[in-house]
């Protein structure tokens, strides 16, 4: 074509002029400098997207000049003339590092600007400043084919309706479409122009540089221009209501328009992210992993595009074409992600986090079990490693201007000011109702559970930190803990100057509580033996007024767990001991009453009876264990026998609990003790043995 | 890309269709284009949908920029799955004619209450004259 023909020769000259590293040689920005009078808003009605305005005032010259002016590689290079110390200083705060070695971030810098500002080159296009000052700054990574509109990039949807030739009619060619980049400015995006990235706005006006006889030559960048032209229009329907004629497949387009498919695999990698030191090793695989599946996603999409309903292809097309995606750049992701990851920071993150560590903790061990067990493939899990901050101590110290008295009144959020004088008067102990009293007795109990539970936690922690910490601190860490442990004990049974614990009332008061009984429970693992026995001593010996209490929250249970644990370390005289304290019973035992109402109370209640249960059965159990056992000899043990049967015997059955759980070697205990008409009388009242359910 | 695995992080979700539901009361659908760090949103190619019953109505509204408090939850839209409602769509005049239907038979069955409760001397105190917080 003779058309086709002349414009060769103008391209081998504009190519030749592609590249202007002197700035002031550059017509395009020499133009923009004169044309550079701000754009007046418009009037009331006019959207401030009628930038075809704006962009005519640029475009316009340098189209009538034909010039391939502005250089991708021009933007590409970081070799920018200085725009002030201010705006480097900004990127560089603003801008992930880039190969940072220490995973741990400091306290975040100071910042003259603070923290919520946007970078500045955030800012709406300003044409003409980008113009001017062409920052490698909105390069965009990921090359679409951004076709734009011939009608004015930045027209609002109300004009974009009213534009006769816009496609949304359904016109497949838009008369002056401005079209593709020629084939070395795309090599040269594609083939990494590395951080180089542009605003679509600086694209739109850089493919208007290439003028459309370039195109134009090309009658397969045409028509694949044509293809991906999708206007930009007020509803969704209409938006993808208008499917591209023809979808030939990405290969096809390869060499002149690098398929969608390409493209969606550039932007992938080029956004992984070098500074991996923040994440998970395992993430790098998972991002891979994830970008297969995506791609294998698509893919199978694509390959039943025919089957599938038409919008499904669409929906995948859209994806790719869409004109308007990327606006947020990579840039601006990485920021927002930035200050995420900083909200983060923790100095104890086990402090601050603490069941979303002991989480992915525990799914760490679940994999590491599967992995062990099964030779499957691991499954990969993303764990997001937040960069630990160093505790840094603050001193604060309130500013002091020399040779001035006093300070300056100033408050702050390091240094607040004393704003009321709140004196503490402490009242006199006459004035007191007893109903006052009573609720700050409950109030000091409740003071004293929660101390102990710091205690506790703390306590509960120190092999978390045992295994963390060096050698020399371990000895310190043991001791600290064994403190802990006994001021914890202390608090339990009240702390008494003397050695004699008479009073079980502390204790008492603790266990009416239910945060008091499982706090208990937590603790007895802890305590030494001898501590615990006095524990469980205590309860048992004030078991009935413990029942009477906890009639309605029914947690007395959540000790037996602790409790059996105990007992199976216990010698026999303690368990004889506990009996009697169990029933009740004065050391020296006359005459047995006719009822025992301690008794019935133990065993009319669940926690009770699995106790004595509990109990019985470590009796039995050590008695089997060794014939000569101090068991058989003690009378007491005998007699103490003798009372629980003739108890249980007694009692209605519909009154008996229902023990949480029946030990199986009751029934040899109560063989030793009561005849055989009696053991089938207990055996189905107790419902011993295993079939009788 | 797996921007942070084991939080909730909007970065994901740019360039796709949204849901989202405003503290006031309105749907917005829109594509998701920038978030920062408040969860202040840009949407584009809005469109305001209204539900009355089954029926709703699409007003486009073009580009939106929500404030993030105000958004009480937002959700990702499948397109493949956009299209399969039992929902019937009608035009935005009927769409709010019927909303305006339905607020006055609303506000009638409010007043009613209120009159019966203030004969018996009782008093709700309504939502719109309570503080937010």
């Amino acid at each position: 074509m003779d058309l086709l023909g002349d414009h060769e020769e103008n391209l081998a000259e504009r190519l030749s002029k592609m590249v202007i590293d002197n700035e002031l040689e550059d017509p395009a920005i020499m133009r923009a400098l004169q044309t550079r009078p701000v754009v007046q808003p418009g009037g009331l009605n006019s959207s401030i997207w009628d930038g075809s305005a704006v962009l005519r005032r640029i475009r316009g010259p340098l189209l009538a000049q034909e010039m391939p002016t502005v250089s991708v590689l021009e933007y590409a290079l970081p070799q920018r003339p200085p725009q002030g110390p201010e705006e480097e200083r900004d990127l560089s705060e603003r801008a992930l590092p880039r190969r940072s070695t220490s995973p741990i971030i400091g306290s975040p810098p100071v910042r003259a600007v603070p923290i919520g500002t946007p970078p500045k080159q955030m800012a709406v296009p300003n044409f003409n400043q980008q113009i001017l000052c062409p920052k490698p700054v909105h390069v965009r990574a990921p090359m679409q084919q951004r076709y734009p509109a011939p009608y004015g990039e930045r027209m609002s949807p109300n004009q974009l309706c009213g534009v006769t030739n816009s496609s949304l009619l359904g016109h497949p060619f838009p008369p002056s479409v401005t079209p593709v980049l020629s084939p070395i400015q795309r090599a040269q995006l594609l083939g990494g122009a590395q951080p180089g990235r542009m605003s679509p706005s600086q694209f739109a006006r850089l493919s208007g540089f290439v003028n459309s006889p370039l195109a134009s030559m090309n009658p397969k960048l045409l028509q694949g221009s044509v293809r991906q032209l999708i206007p930009p229009a007020p509803g969704f329907r209409a938006f993808f209501g208008a499917p591209p004629p023809a979808t030939p497949p990405p290969a096809q387009q390869h060499p002149s328009c690098p398929g969608p498919h390409l493209q969606n695999l550039r932007p992938q990698s080029q956004m992984f992210r070098p500074d991996t030191t923040h994440l998970h090793p395992q993430h790098r695989r998972l991002l891979h992993q994830r970008q297969q599946q995506n791609r294998n996603q698509h893919r199978t999409i694509n390959g039943a595009a025919g089957d599938r309903g038409g919008h499904r292809s669409n929906h995948q097309e859209q994806l790719r074409k869409d004109p308007y995606a990327n606006l947020m750049l990579q840039r601006e992701k990485d920021w927002v992600s930035k200050i995420q990851m900083m909200q983060l920071q923790s100095t104890d993150p086990y402090l601050d986090d603490f069941y979303y560590q002991n989480y992915f903790e525990k799914l760490e061990k679940l994999s590491a079990a599967e992995e062990v067990h099964g030779d499957g493939p691991k499954k990969e899990r993303t764990k997001l490693i937040t960069p630990q901050v160093a505790k840094l101590e603050h001193a604060y110290k309130p500013v002091q201007f020399e040779g001035s008295l006093g300070k300056l009144t100033v408050s702050s959020v390091n240094n607040p000011r004393k704003m009321i004088d709140a004196v503490i008067t402490s009242r006199s102990e006459d004035d007191e109702t007893k109903e006052k009293q009573v609720r700050d007795k409950r109030r000091k109990t409740l003071v004293t559970i929660e101390k102990t539970y710091s205690l506790l936690l703390d306590v509960e922690d120190y092999e978390r930190r045992y295994l963390l910490s060096l050698e020399e601190e371990r000895k310190a860490l043991m001791e600290e803990r064994k403190q802990k442990i006994c001021d914890m004990y202390d608090n339990l049974r009240g702390k008494l100057p003397g050695q004699e614990r008479p009073s079980d009332d502390h204790f008492m008061q603790i266990m009416c509580i239910r945060k008091g009984k499982r706090m208990v429970a937590r603790i007895l693992p802890f305590l030494s033996k001898e501590q615990a026995a006095d524990i469980l001593m205590a309860t048992a010996r004030n078991l009935p007024f413990l029942i009477k209490k906890d009639a309605q929250d029914e947690v007395l249970p959540c000790l037996l767990s602790p409790f059996s644990l105990l007992l199976y370390h216990l010698p026999s005289m303690t368990v004889t001991s506990l009996l009697q304290q169990l029933m009740n019973l004065p050391q020296s035992a006359t005459a047995p009453a006719p009822a025992n109402p301690h008794l019935t109370a133990v065993l009319q209640n669940k926690f009770g009876l699995s106790l004595l249960y509990l109990v019985l059965s470590r009796g039995e159990e050590l008695q089997s264990s060794d014939t000569s056992t101090e068991l058989m000899q003690d009378n007491q043990w005998t007699e103490l026998m003798f009372m629980a049967t003739r108890e249980l015997l007694r009692i209605p059955q519909a009154t008996l609990a229902k023990p949480v759980s029946t030990p199986a070697n009751l029934i040899s205990l109560f063989s030793r003790y009561v005849d055989r008409q009696k053991l089938n009388l207990l055996e189905t009242k107790l419902q011993l043995v295993q079939g009788i359910r | 890309m797996n921007y942070m695995p084991g939080t909730a992080s909007l970065i994901e979700d740019i360039d796709k269709k949204h849901l989202v539901l405003l503290r006031d009361g309105r749907t917005l659908i829109g594509y998701l284009r920038s978030i920062d760090q408040f969860a202040n949103l840009v949407l584009h190619q809005t469109v305001e949908r209204i539900h009355v019953g089954k029926k709703y109505g699409d007003i486009p509204r073009g580009i939106f920029v929500v404030r993030g408090e105000n958004v009480v939850l937002l959700g990702e839209i499948d397109l493949e799955k956009e299209s399969d409602t039992p929902l019937q769509q009608v035009s935005i005049e009927e769409i709010l004619e019927e909303q305006r239907v339905e607020q006055q038979t609303k506000q009638e069955a409010e007043k009613l209450k209120v009159q019966a409760l203030k004969e018996r001397g009782l008093s709700i105190p309504r939502a719109d004259t309570l503080d937010e917080y």
